[in-house]
């Protein structure tokens, strides 16, 4: 096998490695922020369980959630899953990183002043307004570093999938490797990481120099 | 008289820090608030201000009540919404400025305006480079907070209470974050306001600026108005003994 029909033979799986990529960045940074917001709710009950919520997700391998994602219909339920695997994979993605991205946007939202909010409440802001113009742009501004390593680790985690034989990237390497006798795949998925992975740190730089103009 | 508080009480976990506190402010007045720390004037002005909720008492301002203390001993404040209103009357100035760090400083001052008196930019930025000027700063409208020294950042957090056109201005230590050298420069700018009748509650440690300024001085101690009247007054001639051992820190 030529590198060249190897390398288009591994397009395929690139093109959905970022699909999932995409698709868990999409869901999960607005899900983390709705979550951080309820774990600050003033219903305890509420708090309780995003609080379970969160310490699961973190509490257990990313891999064992895909399969119980994928396959928990069935076992619990006598299911049909056949169809299913892809919105389990981005189920389970989305569930996973959104419990991560709350933590840091949590983090972020208490290291506001709280001189900051008395303030923009004496001037008369709404607390919405207060949390929109004030709060959270210099929320995203202290989040950045964190945020960036977890996108970080996501480019990586995408490999997961391969656990619930969804076939990107990695597990399309994989079986190339095994069929070809060739460690090949294995050399050019991980040039692929390594690359979008150099992506993502170049922009998350650039969009951490853009906020750079005030301390 | 723009505002009243009348019977006043706050408790902290138990612990009284205002103790039945009653006190007006006329329009074009200047009271300056003194008292060793821990004495309650500081919650006061909190309280004056709604960043804390009294236990009891009354807060009236400009006539209309926007706190009382209902049959059962409890105090209520009127609806969220009107409260809203009440803080369009006055401005506070905090001790550590409480900018907004990723506003311009042009921004700092028009943002509320626009965003909550609903202003047009332009009746807004004409306003704010007025203030700026009044205060010395002008030339830095575009800069951030972070670029400005603390007196500078002070004088910003004055403009932008003021563009919001309160009747009454309140300052908590505004000078107590400030190296030495720079306290002069936000002082000269509050006496100006005096000169020009601004209505202003100062909670201070600077006993020259509050005898030179005010036209009414308040000591308190332990949660109570000791004694208050005339700055010189209370200055040269206390009555109390705990204002004379207090003042008899502050060697003239």
């Amino acid at each position: 096998m030529t590198l060249e029909t190897m390398l288009s033979l591994m397009s395929e799986g690139m093109i959905k490695t970022c699909g999932i990529f995409i698709l868990t960045l999409l869901g999960a940074m607005p899900l983390g922020l709705i979550v951080a917001l309820l774990k600050k709710s003033r219903f305890i009950v509420v708090r309780g369980i995003v609080s379970a919520y969160i310490s699961v997700m973190r509490g257990t391998p990313l891999m064992l959630q895909l399969l119980a994602w994928y396959f928990g219909p069935y076992y619990l339920f006598r299911l049909e899953i056949g169809g299913w695997r892809y919105p389990a994979l981005i189920l389970g993605f989305v569930l996973n990183y959104a419990a991560y991205f709350s933590e840091i946007y949590r983090g972020g939202i208490e290291s506001i002043p709280v001189g900051q909010y008395e303030a923009a409440e004496v001037l008369g802001y709404t607390r919405v307004q207060t949390f929109i113009h004030v709060v959270l742009p210099q929320v995203i501004k202290r989040i950045m570093p964190p945020v960036t390593n977890e996108v970080i680790t996501l480019v990586k985690d995408t490999s997961l999938a391969f656990s619930i034989s969804y076939v990107e990237l990695f597990s399309q390497a994989k079986q190339i490797s095994s069929s070809h006798t060739t460690f090949m795949p294995f050399v050019i998925a991980g040039v692929f990481y390594f690359v979008a992975n150099y992506i993502v740190a170049f922009i998350m730089g650039r969009i951490e120099k853009r906020l750079d103009y005030y301390k | 008289m723009i505002l009243e508080m009348k019977n006043i009480q706050k408790q902290f976990d138990g612990l009284e820090v205002l103790k039945d506190i009653s006190f007006g402010v006329d329009s074009g007045e200047v009271v300056s608030i003194i008292g060793p720390s821990g004495s309650g004037k500081s919650t006061l002005l909190r309280c004056a201000t709604f960043l804390e909720t009294i236990d009891g008492g009354e807060i009236t301002y400009m006539g209309k009540k926007a706190a009382h203390t209902n049959e059962r001993g409890e105090a209520v404040y009127v609806h969220a919404r009107e409260l809203r209103q009440f803080r369009s009357y006055y401005g506070l100035v905090f001790q550590q400025f409480n900018l907004f760090p990723h506003y311009s400083i042009l921004r700092n001052v028009i943002d509320a305006p626009i965003r909550v008196q609903k202003r047009s930019r332009e009746d807004a930025v004409s306003t704010a480079m007025g203030l700026l000027a009044k205060m010395g700063i002008a030339d830095k409208a575009d800069a951030y907070p972070f670029q400005l020294s603390g007196g500078q950042q002070q004088r910003v957090a004055i403009a932008r209470a003021l563009a919001m056109r309160p009747e009454i201005l309140f300052f908590d230590e505004p000078t107590s974050a400030l190296d030495p050298e720079l306290t002069g420069e936000v002082l000269k700018v509050i006496r100006q306001l005096a000169d020009e009748k601004m209505t202003m509650v100062v909670v201070t440690h600077e006993m020259a600026f509050a005898k030179a300024v005010s036209n009414r001085v308040i000591f308190m101690d332990g949660g109570v108005i000791v004694e208050q009247g005339d700055p010189r007054d209370v200055f040269e001639n206390p009555q109390e003994e705990r204002t004379k051992r207090f003042l008899s820190v502050f060697e003239r």
